[in-house]
C-alpha cells in the first residue's frame, strides 16, 4: 500500500483522480447520456408534436395520444406483437431447458455439440430470413419437398395469414434456443450434485426432482432468459422485414415494423415517436412485473 | 451401447442437424446454377458447382458492401472496446464525486430500446448533417456500450488493487497501469466483450437501413435485404449473398469455439 501522503498532497491527489475519472469517462458519456438517455427524452418531447415530412413542428399537446387510442392499425399491431412474443418466449425457454437438460450429461464430446447448437446466435437475421424464406417456399422449399416425400402436401407458409407469424416466430426459437441454452447449462452446473442423490435417497423419481429442486433454483436463470427474450421479442423487426414485410395483409405487423413504417416511409415523427413512448411503456411495464414476480420468490445461494 | 446412451446421442444429432441445416442449404443453394436450383431436391449438390450466381453478385457492387461491413465492423468494434475499457476502468479504480450516481445511469440505460432512440437519432443526424455518412453510422455505437461497461467494470472489481499499488510506487501512471496490469489479466473478459460487439455490429441492420442511403455506403445486412426489391426472388443470388454474410462469423466461431462458448455463458452471470 502507498504511505499515506500529508493532507495537501491528499487533496491534491483527489483533484486529479476527479479530473482523471471524468476524462476517461467523458466518451462514453457522450455515448451514453447523448444518444442512449437523452434520445429517450426527445422521444416523449417528439410525441407531443404534430410533426410531418417538411411542415414545421407544432405543438399539439397529447392529440397524437388520443389518434392512437382510437387507431386500430396500432391496436392490432400491438396484438400482433403479443401473439409473436407469446409464441417466442415459452418456445425459446422450454426448449433451451431442454437442451440444457440433455447436454448437461458428462457424454463423450459432449462439448462440440454445445457448440454446434449455439452457432444459429450468430447468424445475421436478415440473411437467415432469407434462408428460412427459401425453406418455407411453398413449391421449391425444403420443408414442403421434405413433406412431399411422405406424400404430404405442404402449405404456402409465409402467405397464409394464419401461419405467417407462427413460421416467423419459429426462426427466431431456431435462432436463440441454443444461445438460452448454454444461461440454463451454468445455472444447472451451479446446483450441488449432493442435492440429486438426497432425492433419489428420498426415492424421488428423476422428473419429481426437476420439478420441486431443479426448477426452483433455477429461477434467477429463469428470470435472466425471461426478460432478455421478452425484450428482444417485442422488438422483432429484422426477419420480418425480410420475410414477410409485416404481411400477408397486415398478419405480421408487428409494433416495430408499423413504428419503421410511419417514421421513414410516412415520415410522421410525431406520431411514430408516439407509438414507440407506448411500445417502450409496455416493455417496461412488463419486464418491471417479471422482476416483481421472482422477487417475491425465494432464490437460494450456494456459492 | 446402453439404450440410455444411444437416446440422449440421437436427439443431441437431431438438434445439431436442425440447428446447422440453413447454412447447409445456404451453401448448397449458393453454387447451383440456375437449371440445377429447379433441377435437384433443396439438400442435394448442384453438379457440377456453378459460380454464377457470386458473378452476378459481384458485379452489381456486393463486394464494395462486404468492404463496407469489414470496415465499419472493426471500426465501431475498436471504438466500443477502448471507450468501453477507459469507462469501466474510472468506474472500478477512481473514486470521485458522482461516480455512483453515474455508473447508475449507465445501468438504467440498458433498458433502453433500439427501436424507441431511432427516431430521435436519426434527427439528430440530420442535425449534425450526419444523414448518410460515415460519422452518422457509427456515432451513436461507436463510444462504447452500457453492456460492455457493466461487465469490464465488475471483471475490472475481482483483480487485486495491490498489483496496480506495487507498479505505481515503481512510477508507472494511470494509463501504464491499465495497459500493462489491468488489460493483460482481464483477456477473458475482453474476449467476451469482443464477441458481442462482433456479432452485433456485423449483424446491424435497423440503424444501418435507416441512416445510410446510397449504395457506395451500403452493408452487407442492408444490401441482402434489399435484393428482393432489387433483383426480384432469384434465391441463387439471394442465398450466395447470404452466404456471404453468414460465413466469416461462422469460420471466426470455428476458430475461437471454446472462447465464444464459455464468454457467452459469463454474460448471464449476475
Amino acid at each position: 500500500m502507498l504511505r499515506p501522503a500529508p493532507r495537501r498532497t491528499r487533496r491534491v491527489q483527489r483533484r486529479q483522480q476527479t479530473l482523471a475519472g471524468y476524462a476517461l469517462l467523458a466518451p462514453s458519456m457522450i455515448g451514453v447520456l447523448g444518444f442512449l438517455l437523452a434520445p429517450v427524452l426527445i422521444v416523449i418531447v417528439l410525441s407531443l408534436f404534430d410533426w410531418k415530412l417538411l411542415s414545421t413542428p407544432e405543438f399539439i399537446g397529447l392529440a397524437n395520444y388520443r389518434e392512437l387510442l382510437n387507431d386500430d392499425d396500432v391496436w392490432h399491431s400491438f396484438l400482433v406483437t403479443l401473439y409473436y412474443v407469446l409464441i417466442c418466449v415459452p418456445g425459446t425457454t422450454i426448449l433451451s431447458l431442454l437442451l440444457a437438460l440433455l447436454v448437461n450429461r458428462k457424454l463423450r464430446g459432449m462439448k462440440y455439440f454445445r457448440a454446434l447448437l449455439v452457432i444459429p446466435w450468430m447468424a445475421t437475421p436478415v440473411a437467415m430470413g432469407l434462408v428460412w424464406t427459401w425453406i418455407f417456399d411453398p413449391g421449391r422449399g425444403a420443408l414442403n419437398q421434405f413433406l412431399g416425400l411422405f406424400g404430404l402436401d405442404g402449405p404456402a407458409w409465409l402467405s397464409s395469414p394464419l401461419l405467417a407469424m407462427p413460421s416467423v416466430a419459429a426462426v427466431h426459437i431456431w435462432q436463440f434456443a441454443g444461445y438460452n441454452m448454454l444461461f440454463f447449462l451454468a445455472g444447472l452446473q451451479n446446483i450441488p450434485a449432493s442435492l440429486r442423490e438426497a432425492s433419489s435417497l428420498d426415492g424421488a423419481s428423476p422428473v419429481a426432482h426437476f420439478f420441486a429442486v431443479t426448477l426452483p433454483l433455477l429461477r434467477p436463470t429463469m428470470l435472466f432468459v425471461l426478460i432478455t427474450n421478452v425484450i428482444g421479442s417485442f422488438q422483432a423487426f429484422d426477419t420480418i422485414f425480410v420475410m414477410t414485410e409485416g404481411g400477408p395483409g397486415d398478419s405480421t405487423e408487428v409494433a416495430t415494423y408499423l413504428i419503421y413504417d410511419e417514421a421513414f416511409r410516412k415520415f410522421d415523427f410525431g406520431y411514430a415517436s408516439t407509438i414507440s413512448v407506448l411500445l417502450f411503456a409496455v416493455i417496461l411495464v412488463v419486464t418491471i412485473s417479471q422482476f416483481v414476480y421472482f422477487e417475491r420468490r425465494t432464490t437460494y445461494d450456494f456459492s | 451401447m446402453s439404450r440410455y446412451r444411444i437416446l440422449p446421442y440421437g436427439v443431441l444429432v437431431a438438434g445439431c442437424l436442425f440447428a446447422i441445416f440453413p447454412y447447409y442449404l445456404t451453401l448448397l443453394t449458393a453454387f447451383k446454377g440456375p437449371g440445377q436450383l429447379f433441377g435437384t431436391a433443396p439438400w442435394e449438390p448442384g453438379l457440377p458447382p456453378s459460380t454464377a450466381a457470386f458473378d452476378r453478385l459481384f458485379g452489381s457492387g456486393f463486394g464494395g458492401y462486404l468492404v463496407n461491413t469489414v470496415a465499419v465492423t472493426v471500426g465501431i468494434t475498436v471504438g466500443q472496446l477502448v471507450f468501453a475499457v477507459l469507462a469501466a476502468y474510472a468506474f472500478a479504480r477512481l473514486s470521485f464525486p458522482g461516480r455512483d450516481v453515474l455508473f447508475w445511469v449507465y445501468l438504467s440505460t440498458l433498458m433502453v430500446p433500439p427501436v424507441v432512440t431511432m427516431i430521435p437519432l436519426y434527427l439528430m443526424m440530420q442535425k449534425l448533417g450526419l444523414v448518410d455518412t460515415w460519422a452518422g453510422l457509427i456515432l451513436p455505437t461507436v463510444l462504447g456500450t452500457p453492456y460492455a461497461i457493466f461487465l469490464l467494470r465488475q471483471f475490472f472489481r475481482t483483480i487485486p488493487a495491490d498489483l496496480e499499488d506495487a507498479a505505481r510506487i515503481d512510477g508507472a501512471g494511470r494509463v501504464r497501469t491499465l495497459l500493462s496490469i489491468v488489460l493483460p489479466l482481464s483477456k477473458p473478459i475482453l474476449v467476451t466483450v469482443t464477441t458481442l460487439a462482433v456479432v452485433a455490429n456485423w449483424n446491424s441492420f435497423l440503424w444501418p437501413l435507416i441512416i445510410t442511403s446510397s449504395e457506395d455506403k451500403r452493408l452487407l445486412s442492408v444490401g441482402i435485404a434489399l435484393f428482393k426489391s432489387e433483383i426480384g426472388v432469384d434465391y441463387n443470388a439471394v442465398m450466395a449473398g447470404s452466404l456471404i454474410a453468414l460465413a466469416p462469423l461462422l469460420v471466426l466461431f470455428i476458430f475461437f469455439q471454446r472462447f465464444i462458448v464459455r464468454s457467452v455463458a459469463v454474460t448471464g452471470l449476475k
